[in-house]
């Protein structure tokens, strides 16, 4: 254990121990008046009225100390190598708390692998959490030499692609839980929205195509003009020209466009091409512009420019470029997915003490208090 | 100042039953009363018999009594004597002073209960009793009477007593010759800084009076338990000295206790009994000193 201030000039305020010295000192010379009649047998001779003297010792080491206690609270004391050594259990969400604590014993502390690490009593954490990110945090945090049991599923979820590599050999357990729940129907096909100019209304069949061939019952919708559709639906913009300040704002708050290669826009720096033929000739590009993406054909929109229209897999390219991007894998067989030790350890923050002096410096003034305003004092 | 009227006391009145007021010149020498009296024949009055007690004279034993019962009895008589009681009070502003640590109990309340004391041996045996309080802003004389009627007028009259001003001067004293008997029995009350009130009794006692004084002390005159910085006042002349009281206090016991001393070899060359009490003692205190036999109380 090593005590060290995180905050040494805060020792400064030790200045202010002069304080109550000089309150103390100052309080000695004053004159009390007092009746007395014998004074012709007083000493009328000048003599030095006070000089450096102190009574109340007590009360007077009392205050300094309580002086010297605020100004080491203001420099945050705090202890280095002072930690809790009880072994450790996380249970990863999934797991059935009665089997975990089954599985951990009774008088184990079990801790959800969740945000700030809730003790399992207070509720289950909810399903998507980042379970190894969660844990390599937690073994971070912890002391070295600490054991740390871990009680997965196993079926683990909300993992990410990286290995567990931890900083030490952590009990792995797998515990019997209820499987996970069967993922839910896959996303509905996008819903298309295509504005074009007046009398332009060739390249519509190929979307319209395209559109029916995602779904039996087609989301698709042409208009004329620049009414925007809502943010959940995709924009085909095939009307040459400028592209108005609407629809950029629009994509900027999270909306996806598709534009024709007649628009013109000033495309964002991180453009990239998405969709290439077989030539290896970019088709679409584009990139993130605010919360939403824009895409862009690079060609005119007519087979003989871009023979990919007519091609079978247009409808499940197009899809695969307005879509939303599926979520990374996130489940694993946790018995595969045991961690690893042998991860440099971490340096552990020094741990404050001042809660701990706070409570002193309060028992302190209660102290000061009961001495300074007892009735014996003023007997005399 | 609103005081709380004066009384004695239970325990000091049951110590008082003990004592009786005496003089110099009856201490068991002469006739049958409790003081010399020229006026014999109103003390051959018979009152009562007593049980004869070690001490008492032969000759006061009834002896045909003694025939017919084969017990020593004394005859007692009535007390009666011209012999007078004289409560001397100063009353200047320095008897107003109390210890701090019992501001309601100033000199003159102390003076006040002492008097009353002495009244009540007064009363007890029948003397008479009178009073006069010093001060230079009008003296306050009461003459000589027996009886709980004076005995109450003095309790009232001394509980309104308050100490203020100074000592008063020659002649504002010169009604007290008129009053105060060639034989009557003096009792001084104050705390003889006042030099005034020293000669008053010396001149007193000199002109045959006999005269008993009691110098009231504070307990701060006599320990002087002062602490750090003070400014001292004397209430009399308004003189004020500041000083620290650690520094100040030997050399103020030794000058105070010299000056006690030499007021005491003042007084004994006077033929003046005398004593001190400190505001902590039993008030009866000195009155055991001068008429008691045992030790006094505490």
């Amino acid at each position: 254990m090593t005590p060290l201030l995180l905050a040494p000039l805060g020792l400064a305020a030790l200045a202010a121990l002069l304080v109550p010295l000089l309150i103390h000192l100052r309080r000695r010379t004053e004159e009390v008046p007092v009746e007395f009649a014998a004074l012709r047998w007083l000493d009328p001779r000048p003599r030095p009225r006070s000089r450096l003297r102190f009574d109340e010792w007590l009360l007077l080491a009392l205050r300094l100390l309580l002086v010297a206690c605020l100004a080491l609270l203001l420099a945050r004391p705090a202890v280095l190598g002072w930690h809790d050594d009880t072994p450790q259990v996380l249970v990863a969400p999934g797991v059935d708390p009665a089997a975990a604590r089954a599985a951990a014993g009774e008088d184990a502390e079990l801790r959800w692998i969740a945000p700030d690490f809730p003790d399992v009593a207070d509720g289950t954490p909810v399903p998507d959490t980042p379970v190894s990110s969660l844990i390599r945090q937690f073994d971070a945090e912890l002391p070295e030499g600490t054991p740390l049991t871990i009680l997965v599923p196993p079926v683990l979820g909300g993992v990410d692609a990286g290995q567990l590599r931890l900083t030490r050999e952590v009990t792995w357990r797998i515990v019997d839980s209820p499987a996970l729940p069967v993922e839910a129907a896959p996303p509905p096909a996008p819903a298309l929205a295509v504005r074009h100019a007046e009398g332009q209304t060739a390249p519509l069949r190929y979307f319209r195509a395209a559109a029916q061939a995602w779904s039996t019952a087609p989301r698709f919708e042409a208009a004329t003009g620049d009414a925007l559709p809502p943010a959940d639906q995709v924009l085909v913009w095939l009307t040459p020209g400028p592209v108005p300040q609407a629809v950029t704002d629009w994509i900027d708050d999270g909306g996806t466009a598709l534009l024709g290669d007649t628009a013109a826009i000033a495309m964002p720096a991180t453009t990239q091409t998405l969709w290439a033929d077989e030539a290896g000739q970019p088709l679409v590009e584009g990139g993130p512009l605010g919360a939403g993406r824009v895409l862009r054909f690079t060609r005119p929109l007519v087979p003989a420019a871009m023979p990919d229209l007519l091609a079978p897999t247009f409808a499940e390219s197009l899809r695969d470029l307005v879509s939303p991007p599926a979520p990374p894998p996130a489940r694993v067989d946790a018995a595969a997915y045991a961690p690893t030790a042998g991860a440099a350890p971490y340096p552990l923050p020094p741990r404050e003490l001042s809660a701990w002096l706070a409570v002193l410096i309060a028992l302190l003034f209660c102290v000061e208090r009961f001495l300074a305003t007892r009735r014996k004092r003023f007997a005399t | 100042m609103a005081r709380a009227p004066l009384t004695i006391p239970p325990e000091i009145r049951s110590r008082l039953k003990r004592l009786r007021l005496t003089t110099r010149r009856d201490m068991g020498s002469r006739g049958f009363g409790m003081h010399a009296s020229r006026n014999k024949g109103a003390g051959l009055e018979f009152a009562q018999y007593r049980a004869y007690e070690p001490g008492d004279e032969p000759r006061r034993i009834d002896w045909k009594l003694f025939a017919r019962s084969d017990k020593f009895f004394v005859r007692e008589a009535e007390q009666e004597s011209p012999v007078s009681v004289w409560i001397l009070t100063d009353a200047s502003a320095s008897m107003a002073q109390a210890d701090r640590a019992r501001p309601d109990w100033q000199r003159i309340d102390a003076a006040g209960l002492l008097a009353l004391c002495t009244a009540q041996l007064a009363l007890m045996q029948g003397d008479r009793f009178g009073w006069i309080a010093l001060r230079d802003h009008g003296l306050v004389v009461a003459d000589p009477h027996r009886g709980r009627a004076q005995f109450e007028r003095m309790q009232i009259e001394l509980s309104r007593l308050e100490g203020a001003g100074g000592f008063p001067d020659a002649h504002a004293l010169a009604p007290l010759w008129e009053r105060i008997g060639a034989n009557d029995l003096v009792l001084f009350l104050s705390d003889c800084f006042d030099e005034g009130g020293i000669a008053l009794i010396e001149r007193l006692a000199k002109a045959g009076r006999e005269v008993l004084a009691v110098q009231l002390l504070t307990v701060e005159e006599r320990d002087f338990p002062f602490d750090g910085g003070y400014r001292f006042l004397e209430p009399e002349t308004g003189e004020a000295l500041i000083g620290d009281g650690k520094a100040l206090r030997e050399d103020f016991l030794a000058r105070f206790a010299a000056a006690r001393a030499a007021l005491a070899e003042r007084l004994d060359k006077a033929g003046i009994r005398h004593t001190a009490l400190v505001l902590d003692e039993s008030i009866d205190r000195p009155l055991h000193v001068f008429f008691g036999r045992g030790a006094p109380p505490p």
